[in-house]
């Protein structure tokens, strides 16, 4: 629980730097200061973590070595090791406040070296980007081990301790430190998770590999550490039973040469006091040396003589196997000792026996039974095996063979069971077992009980029993366990790397190289050799490449020589559709130029005049490029023509048009257009938009601007849309540029478009260039803004020229038509006049037909209800040429068509009415009346 | 528009200064008809007068109507500009202009 504290402030720490990294002024800072403060805190908190650890054997399990891991791994290799190095010395030297001296080397060593490790691992293997949680905790559990081997190593001479130390700390360090690391990494990419939506990019071949090959590594790890921990058991197994059986040995060798050597010191008493007095009674002497048993044997084996009748000359010592052994008597040997074996004459009876040669070539046999010996040799066996430890604190215990401990002096003449061993049948029956027990021994001197294996066998009459405690047995499994498994874990890892790097510099490397070249390829240079020639077989996938890749360029340079010549031709067709001589007129100009890209398009401009005043004119592109777009191009810009010949609105041009295109448009081709309409005497310019670039407008008195409106959508792109019509009025001097996006969408080499700002601030500056010296220069501009970059698409562009040369202004003004208005508008029109310099006379006749067309209006064009009245002044100061053009939306009134007055009657006979039109007539030039649109539109035209 | 008149023997002068048309051509006709039916010899002096229009010329059609019965009237002073309209209108045979 106390790990938790610098585990969560290890976390926040981490989080905390990482959003002030990517959401803060704090990114701005140089890397290197970067990586010191945070090395510096991450150091800290190192520091701060050691002091804040679980107390285990004296000293403190803490989760010092996250930070420079986190550090390492999250935020660069430098603050790693800057934070490593900070957390190590920290260790290094509280020793000097309190720190337990015991782990210092290692732990010193180890927190240095995890920030080495995060920060080395960082940079080659992960390609300087944050690894991820897995990566994190693997890498962690690694520096752990690493950590826990060096508490080994610095503590080779205590290794019992040192093991205990390991045992008890190796999983809190563990587990501690991965998931501080783990925790830390999961909440950075979960708040960059958050940020920015995850672009699942496909994972990249190293990364595939380096998932594989971790979950490969970490289930070897495994399978490998859990055939270790059988071996190891096994072998524990083995080894303690080695111990019990050298201890065993040692007691049995002793105890029976002991007893060996005793019967054959009686054994050979009896011997000298029978040769010296054959007529001793053998029941005597086997009183006085208290035996059970003396035989006589002769060379042939019979008994001669003995204690017991019943076998003088009848049992032959040839007739069993036991007492056969004893015949070595009469030949070789002089001496010989069985073991206490169940003797031969019945099978059962257990007995101990010696023999002795005799001078006559026969033999002197003594028989013991236990009792006999026991009491001689009980001493002798609790001396051997008082102070006989089995490992370090197992002991040796002997009993007799009813199972009455001997030693254990405090219980001698116990049963066994006293000490917490219960006899089995093997025991029970005396027979000497092969395996390992395992029971709860009580100490005789703290009555506590602990679990103890233990062996034993027989001997002499003994039951021995070796016990050893079974923490003890498992101690030396466990610690080899540990180190097998550390080991394990830190070659399999170095494995991991190693096989990665590998790959990496192998496979991957290479399979980037091809990748850049091909992507180069596939990007449109032909000319790449891919040269990967480190092995054999990356050898012959580039030469494929390269073969592949020369066939594919003589077949595009083959196919795109034959396209190139019909496009060609295409275009030549294109272009002689577009009309190619341009009007030059007084009122107006219109120059047009389509520059074609490389492959042909399907831009087009074109222009029609439907009678003296007005003209039409349109740019547009078809979408799509190459033969299909120069052919719906033909049929758009016929179509377009047709209605616009028929004087339709603009608006109805467009909406039939888009009709007509849509049928049969199965390859979903579309048009974008634009087609203005000018009324060349009152400069109304009517225009449709459908799905196009806004022209530019340049006022004849300076400023520029896009001629924007709602535009409606792209030709046949889709049934019964309605286009609609707007309307503005030009004035003498402005110009209308038409383009398409091959102008605005010119792109230079660092993919900058040329754009409408570029374009408008162009015609600003050269607003007095003629149409075709703005339209050439023009192109010009866009060729030095694309530089190398090759045209991608056609540009065309139209200029229409609302032409005067002196550059007067339409002067437009609306008025109430009611006769008050009247005074506003004289003052409107002498205002007009007096710009246009004309003489008084002339200034007069207009004032005149100004007034009398406005009363006019102003009395019956609305009847009841009220509306406006319009005037506009033009003014050619060339031909001196006065345009007024005023319109009303009132009843449909021709007032050319009233009849004139008589003007030779006299007064009496005169009407009164009708005069107004009648001077209007006669002081203008021209006179003309038009109703359109719902307006009455006269217009009248004065030289003054 | 600005009308002096002067009585002079019987003869009634109004000096008219300025535009005579459809906003002021209605003061004229006031200015004659309150003269009544005692007007006798009526004298337009249209040396102020620059401009007229059909407003104007509908007033002295109907005034030279009335004085061709009551007695007589003639217009004096008259600039080139307003007797290019008379002219042209036909009014200059119809007005009596000195």
């Amino acid at each position: 629980m106390k790990l938790l504290v610098p585990i969560l402030l290890n976390c926040a720490f981490v989080t905390a730097f990482y959003l002030l990294d990517k959401k803060t002024g704090f990114k701005k800072l140089k890397f290197s200061s970067k990586q010191i403060l945070i090395g510096v805190v991450f150091g800290g908190l190192s520091a701060f973590a050691s002091g804040y650890g679980v107390e285990i054997l004296g000293t403190v399990a803490n989760v010092r070595d996250a930070a420079p891991l986190c550090a390492g791994l999250i935020f660069g290799g430098p603050a790693g090791i800057v934070s490593g190095i900070i957390g190590g010395l920290y260790r290094f030297f509280s020793v000097y406040w309190g720190a337990g001296e015991y782990t210092r080397i290692a732990c010193t060593i180890s927190t240095i070296l995890a920030g080495f490790i995060a920060a080395t691992l960082r940079r080659f293997m992960f390609d300087n980007k944050r690894p991820t949680w897995s990566y994190g905790v693997f890498i962690t559990v690694v520096c752990e081990v690493l950590h826990m081997l060096m508490i080994f190593f610095t503590n080779m001479n205590d290794s019992s301790y040192a093991f205990e130390f390991v045992k008890a700390a190796s999983l809190p360090l563990i587990i501690g430190n991965s998931v501080a690391v783990g925790i830390s990494l999961l909440v950075v990419s979960f708040v960059n998770y958050s940020k920015r939506n995850r672009s699942k990019n496909q994972e990249r071949i190293s990364q595939t590999f380096q998932r594989r090959l971790l979950v490969l590594i970490v289930v070897a790890c495994v399978i490998t550490s859990t055939f270790t921990y059988f071996l190891q058991s096994g072998m524990a197994e083995i080894e303690t039973k080695e111990v019990f059986t050298s201890a065993m040995t040692d007691v049995i060798t002793d105890v029976r040469g002991k007893s060996d050597e005793k019967l054959l010191t009686i054994t050979e008493n009896i011997r000298s006091e029978y040769e010296n007095d054959n007529s001793v009674s053998l029941d005597d002497l086997a009183e006085k040396y208290n035996v059970t048993e003396i035989n006589i044997v002769n060379s042939d084996g019979l008994i001669a003589d003995s204690t017991d009748e019943t076998l003088i000359n009848t049992f032959n010592m040839n007739s069993t196997e036991q007492s056969k052994e004893f015949m070595v008597l009469t030949g070789e040997m002089s001496e010989f000792v069985q073991m206490y074996s169940p003797q031969g004459f019945d099978g059962v009876t257990m007995r101990k026996y010696a023999g002795v040669s005799l001078s006559n070539g026969g033999f002197v046999q003594v028989g013991y039974d236990a009792d006999h010996f026991h009491d001689t040799l009980d001493d002798f066996v609790i001396d051997v095996t008082k102070n006989r430890h089995v490992g370090s604190t197992g002991f040796v215990a002997v009993c007799d063979e009813k199972l009455n401990l001997v030693t254990h002096t405090e219980r001698n003449g116990k049963h066994i069971s006293t000490i917490g061993i219960t006899p089995d049948e093997v025991m029970l029956q005396g027979k000497t077992a092969s395996q390992l027990y395992k029971t709860n021994v009580i100490n005789e001197e703290t009555d506590f009980s602990e679990e103890y294996i233990y062996v034993f066998t027989f001997v002499e009459g003994y039951c021995i029993i070796a016990a050893m405690p079974f923490a003890e047995a498992m101690l030396m499994r466990d610690a080899s366990l540990y180190t097998s498994i550390f080991m394990l874990i830190l070659i399999f890892a170095a494995l991991f790397v190693f096989i990665y790097f590998l790959i990496k510099k192998v496979i991957i490397n290479n399979l980037q190289k091809i990748n850049g070249a091909l992507s180069e390829i596939t990007g449109g240079n032909l000319n790449v050799e891919v040269d990967v020639r480190s092995n054999a077989e990356f050898s012959s996938l580039s030469d494929d490449i390269n073969s592949t890749v020369a066939t594919l360029k003589r077949y595009i340079g083959e196919a795109a020589a034959r396209i190139d010549k019909e496009l060609e031709y295409a275009k030549q067709i294109q272009l002689s559709a577009l009309p190619s001589s341009f009007p030059d007129t007084e009122k107006y100009e219109i120059f047009a130029q389509m520059i074609a890209a490389k492959e042909v398009g399907g831009d087009f401009y074109d222009f029609y005049t439907l009678d003296d005043n007005t003209i039409l004119f349109l740019a547009a592109d078809v979408s799509g490029k190459g033969i299909p777009a120069a052919m719906f191009m033909m049929t758009a810009k016929t179509i377009i023509k047709d209605l616009a010949e028929r004087g339709l609105p603009v608006d109805e041009i467009f909406t039939l048009a888009n009709e007509k295109l849509c049928e049969n448009n199965e390859s979903g081709m579309f048009v974008t257009a634009w087609i203005g309409k000018v009324d060349l005497i009152t400069g109304k310019l009517s225009f449709a938009n459908a799905g196009h670039n806004p022209p530019v407008i340049a006022h004849a008195d300076g400023g520029c601007e896009l001629l924007k409106s709602r535009a409606g959508f792209v030709l046949a792109g889709m049934d019964g849309i309605k286009y609609r019509a707007n309307e503005i009025t030009l004035n003498y001097g402005d110009r209308i540029f038409l383009y398409t996006d091959g102008v605005t969408e010119a792109t230079d080499k660092n993919e900058n478009l040329y754009g409408e700002e570029r374009l408008q601030s162009y015609m600003e500056n050269n607003r007095n260039l003629k149409a075709e010296a703005l339209l050439s220069g023009l192109k010009e501009d866009i060729d030095r803004f694309v530089g190398d970059a090759p045209q991608f698409d056609d540009i065309t562009m139209l200029l229409f020229d609302y032409k005067n040369k002196e550059g007067a202004a339409m002067k437009e003004k609306i008025f109430p038509a009611e006769k008050d208005a009247l005074t506003d508008v004289v003052a409107f029109t002498e205002e007009c006049l007096d710009s246009f310099d004309c003489p008084m006379k002339s200034s007069m006749a207009i004032c005149v037909a100004v007034e009398e067309i406005f009363v006019n209006i102003a009395s019956y064009a609305y009847g009841e209800k009220t509306g406006n009245a319009s005037l506009s002044f033009g003014f050619d100061e060339n031909e001196r040429l006065m345009t007024l053009v005023i319109k009303d939306e009132g009843v449909p009134f021709n007032p050319l068509e009233k009849d004139e007055p008589d003007i030779s009657l006299s007064a009496a006979e005169r009407e009164i009415g009708g005069l107004g039109i009648f001077i209007t007539k006669k002081t203008m030039d021209t006179v003309s009346y038009k109703y359109e649109n719902g307006e009455n539109i006269l217009t009248m035209t004065k030289k003054i | 528009m600005n009308i002096s008149i002067e009585k002079d023997n019987g003869s009634t002068i109004m000096k008219i200064s300025g535009r005579l048309d459809t906003t002021t051509a209605p003061e004229l006709e006031k200015a004659i008809n309150d003269e009544g039916e005692t007007l006798k010899n009526l004298v337009l002096d249209f040396e102020g007068v620059n401009y007229i229009s059909s407003a104007g010329l509908r007033v002295l059609l109907t005034a030279q109507k009335k004085m061709n019965i009551q007695g007589n009237m003639e217009l004096i002073n008259v600039c080139e500009e307003v007797m290019d309209i008379f002219e042209m209108t036909g009014f200059a045979d119809v007005l009596e202009i000195k």
